[in-house]
């Protein structure tokens, strides 16, 4: 199969699966013992409130109506929050807090990239050296350590340097200075100005930027640091096996400068593993972000799910589900799309 | 496992071949050796009977309640059926619900029964006939009993008999052993003269406790000697074979630094379960469960024996910043903590130990129930190809399309008032709803293998002989993914552990009074930065321990199983985004 008609079949597999999905969430959410007229009206809510409650729902509607309309809603983003913030529309909840999170997100991504590839790509071209351990049994560790009680931990500790601590640096007066070392940033370091009805950031504040950028640091730093130490690992492998191999050989044999080889052949192959590992990170994003912002006190989508979830919003929690669905299934098809780049012989095996 | 593996075999093979000696032949021979190791291991079991049957009922009852929970599922369904569509329709929606229930177990059943169709009657049809003809008597076998059992007197004489056993062997399990605490009592309290009463020959309670503690490790080390001893008796004495690849797989595993070190934490983990009620210095009974209606003794400041409820008593020892009992210290009531206590003056030990037999519980039966939905459905999808594969692909990837914390924290919300939360506080459901978000990536981890392994000549040749499908999975395909499914399994469980400890620390996963460590973690969370570090860190540092050690020996596992296994462990350890 050409490689092509792989990618095309993976995007026609990729359609049963989304509605797969909203068949589940509808299934769970509307079908399962969670109650939506209780969930919003309190355990205690009786007679008329009920009843029109469950008119206005679309509670007694045929279940194949009540589907239909779950399925509009979903691919359409539309529907309304019940009780986080009641009757406002799910749209607009998200586009507020998004940013706050996409924030969170680049930093985990980019931070643990460049501190993890170039650790594991060092660590596989220097092998069994000290700094090759010290390397492979910190990302060993930092794997095992749950992402929530590094938070934790790491919070008590920047608290404790408040007026210089034992290590002699103090956080709070380290570059900018904050008040408080968790919290919401606020992103309004670009000045938009609208260009023939496009809004393009025209100006930057670089204090406000920092400040920003320093809130998040430690939330982002412990966000990806499972991915960075997987990156570590799958990088060190990856490196060790392309030196290994008959054409760097090749290569070492007709006389190519060393540091050609390492560029040229050595890095671009090793990237080829590297490439789940990062899309993967997807996952543990969305899935951390709920523990990391819900400690860090971040007013982001992980902690919007998160109480939408606990105040039993069922269309605010299943609209944001989808969202991270699709999401999840676009880096897929993403990932997928790339390996038909770098891997040339993606599709032809399968 | 080892040596059940190479006993059937053998077995097998003798079959096979009359010149090989089945097993019992061979200790009929020279009995000596198994006699010596059996005395052995019988001294060790009667050392430990009770708890030993205890936790024999323990399974019983697990058992008992899963079996009842699958027979309330035609009456569910069909109830459910009925009140949409009608009574008579319901009722014939669960009958129909309860037969496909019991073919199941016919199924399950057939392979293992000793008689075959032929025995009795002389039908000339084609083994895939005869199969399903086998199939369906044994499925009207079983509901002629299951209506005898529901609708006669027998069932309730069945389930009266069963009781009567069931107290006797209760009566049995609270026999004192080696290592309890009736035998090595720690809880005691101070005389006005000076010593102490009612501890382990008059010690004081940290000495005793500490007796009872180092037993037990003395009494686990023995037992797992005496294991180790009893696999090389076998190959001394009673292994025609010299070498099997077997052995290599351990000598691999032995030269395996790092996996041994994984392994040794493991069973400190696993010991630190099963042994929990010893190892904890105060019962959990009295401590976390019931605190309310349990009392004890104490020297209080007149000088007088006084009694007090653990539960007022633990008012007075909270560790909460401003009042700390701390690291290998007493309480105000003379109650020793070797590891503090937590914030509601609970036992920080008793609360790990049984922390750790929750999370120990919750993770094995959830991975071993996603493991075998996973092997099921490779073998099956390895075998018919199509359309059910097509269908498994669609399942599995919208389950991994949902990050795996996202989609159990909806389900754990969604069933927070339904009656499969009440088992351990919610341990029941958290089992089941991370095998339901796990299978997927055990099925696409040993898809690849088991695919393979359908395409092999030998099942071919199976299929020609006419060996039914369900022989052909079972006995041909099923152990060539076993080692796939164990390394991936034992990868995965590190991750299981982390992601039951983030939904408690949410407090969504296990709730109260249940002891679990992601929930101590996030009790002790706000004494961080006070005398009452301890919670939080220590509890966070055996989670990340135990983590590691899984991690370690699911590695030593791979490449002691196959030097050249090739399955992808990126993510399976990778903590589950906790």
């Amino acid at each position: 199969m050409s490689r092509w008609g792989y990618l095309v079949k993976r995007i026609a597999l990729s359609i049963p699966v989304l509605f797969s999905a909203i068949t589940f969430l509808f299934l769970m959410l509307r079908l399962g013992p969670l109650d939506p007229v209780s969930a919003r009206l309190g355990e205690q809510a009786s007679g008329a409130d009920v009843t029109r409650l469950r008119e206005q729902m679309g509670l007694n509607d045929p279940l194949w109506k009540q589907y239909l309309d779950f399925m509009r809603d979903l691919l359409t983003f539309s529907g309304e929050s019940w009780v986080v913030q009641a009757n406002r529309p799910i749209t607009d909840i998200v586009a507020q807090v998004a940013p706050t999170t996409i924030w969170l997100g680049f930093w985990a991504i980019l931070l643990p990239l460049f501190i993890g590839i170039p650790l594991g790509f060092y660590a596989g071209l220097n092998p069994n050296s000290k700094s090759d351990y010290v390397a492979s049994v910190s990302s060993i560790l930092w794997l095992s350590m749950p992402n929530f009680w590094l938070a934790v931990m790491a919070l008590a500790f920047l608290r404790k340097t408040k007026g210089g601590g034992v290590l002699g640096f103090d956080w709070y007066a380290l570059g900018p200075d904050i008040s408080g070392i968790t919290g919401t940033p606020g992103l309004d370091f670009l000045t938009l100005t609208n260009v023939f009805g496009v809004p393009l950031p025209t100006a930057m504040d670089w204090m406000a930027f920092l400040t920003d950028f320093k809130l998040i640091l430690p939330a982002s730093l412990i966000l990806g640091s499972a991915s960075m130490a997987t990156e570590m690992r799958i990088g060190r492998t990856a490196v060790l096996e392309t030196v290994n191999s008959n054409y760097v050989e090749t290569a070492k044999a007709k006389g190519l400068k060393s540091r050609a080889i390492v560029w040229k052949h050595i890095f671009r192959n090793a990237l080829i593993p590297l490439v789940p590992v990062i899309t993967n990170e997807a996952f543990i994003l969305i899935g951390g972000s709920v523990i990391i912002e819900y400690i860090f006190n971040i007013n982001g989508l992980g902690s919007l799910y998160f109480r939408a979830l606990v105040a039993a919003d069922i269309p605010l929690a299943g609209a944001l589900l989808f969202m991270f669905t699709l999401l999840i299934i676009s880096l897929n098809l993403l990932q997928d799309f790339l390996y038909t780049i770098i891997d040339p012989r993606v599709g032809y095996d399968r | 496992m080892t040596n059940t593996l190479s006993n059937e075999t053998t077995a097998e093979s003798a079959s096979a071949d009359a010149e090989v000696r089945t097993l019992r032949d061979r200790i009929e021979r020279n009995p000596r050796p198994a006699l010596l190791w059996l005395a052995g291991a019988a001294v060790l079991f009667v050392l430990e009977f009770g708890r030993v049957l205890g936790g024999l009922l323990a399974l019983g009852k697990a058992g008992r309640f899963v079996l009842e929970g699958i027979a309330s599922i035609p009456g569910w369904i069909g109830g459910n059926v009925g009140d949409a569509l009608g009574t008579v329709i319901g009722a014939v929606v669960s009958d129909v619900v309860s037969l496909s229930i019991l073919f199941i177990a016919a199924i399950v059943l057939q392979s293992y029964l000793p008689w075959r169709i032929d025995d009795f009657v002389d039908v000339d049809r084609s083994p895939k006939s005869k199969a399903w003809l086998e199939r369906l008597v044994l499925t009207a076998i079983l509901a002629v009993i299951a209506v005898l059992m529901a609708f006669t007197p027998i069932g309730g004489l069945v389930k009266a008999e069963v009781s009567l056993w069931g107290s006797v062997l209760d009566s049995l399990s609270s026999l004192p052993t080696l290592t309890s605490r009736e035998t090595i009592p720690n809880m005691g309290h101070r005389t006005p003269e000076g010593g102490w009463e009612g501890t382990f020959l008059g010690l004081s309670p940290k000495y005793a406790w500490a007796i009872r503690f180092a037993l037990v490790w003395v009494y686990m080390i023995t037992c797992l000697v005496w294991v180790w001893k009893g696999f090389n008796v076998y190959r001394e004495h009673y292994r025609e074979a010299d070498w099997t690849p077997r052995d290599d797989t351990i000598r691999r595993f032995r030269n395996h630094t790092w996996g041994i070190f994984g392994l040794i934490i493991v069973i400190g983990f696993v010991t630190l379960g099963v042994f929990a009620p010893a190892i904890s210095p105060v019962p959990a009974e009295h401590n976390i469960y019931e605190p309310y209606n349990h009392e004890f003794s104490y020297l209080n400041d007149e000088g007088e024996v006084d009694q007090i409820l653990h539960g007022t008593a633990n008012l007075d020892s909270r560790s909460n910043g401003q009042n700390t009992v701390g690291l290998w210290e007493y309480d105000d009531y003379d109650r020793f903590a070797p590891l503090g206590t937590t914030p509601d003056g609970q036992d920080m030990l008793t609360h790990l130990a049984f922390g750790a037999r929750t999370s120990l519980v919750i993770s094995l039966s959830s991975v071993a129930l996603g493991g075998l939905i996973a092997v099921g459905l490779s073998l099956m999808t390895a075998y018919y190809k199509g359309a059910l594969d097509i269908v498994t692909i669609v399942v599995s990837d919208t389950i991994i399309s949902i990050p795996v914390l996202v989609l159990v924290l909806m389900i754990l919300v969604v069933f927070q008032n339904h009656p499969l939360r009440e088992p351990m506080d919610g341990g029941l459901l958290l089992s089941l709803v991370l095998a339901l978000a796990y299978w997927p990536a055990m099925w696409r981890a040993i898809r690849g293998p088991s695919l393979q392994v359908s395409e092999e000549e030998w099942v071919d040749a199976a299929k020609s002989y006419g060996q039914t499908p369900n022989n052909i999975m079972r006995k041909h395909m099923a152990p060539y993914i076993a080692s796939y499914i164990i390394i991936y399994a034992s990868l995965l469980i590190g991750g299981v552990i982390i992601s039951v400890a983030a939904l408690s620390f949410l407090g969504l996963g296990i709730q109260s009074p249940t002891p679990e460590w992601g929930r101590l973690i996030s009790d002790g969370r706000p004494f961080i930065p006070t005398s009452s570090w301890h919670v939080s860190t220590i509890s966070g540092i055996l989670i990340a321990l135990v983590v590691l050690a899984f991690n370690a020996l699911g590695d030593a596992v791979r490449d002691a199983v196959d030097p050249e296994a090739d399955i992808g462990n990126e993510g399976a350890g990778a903590g589950g985004g906790g």
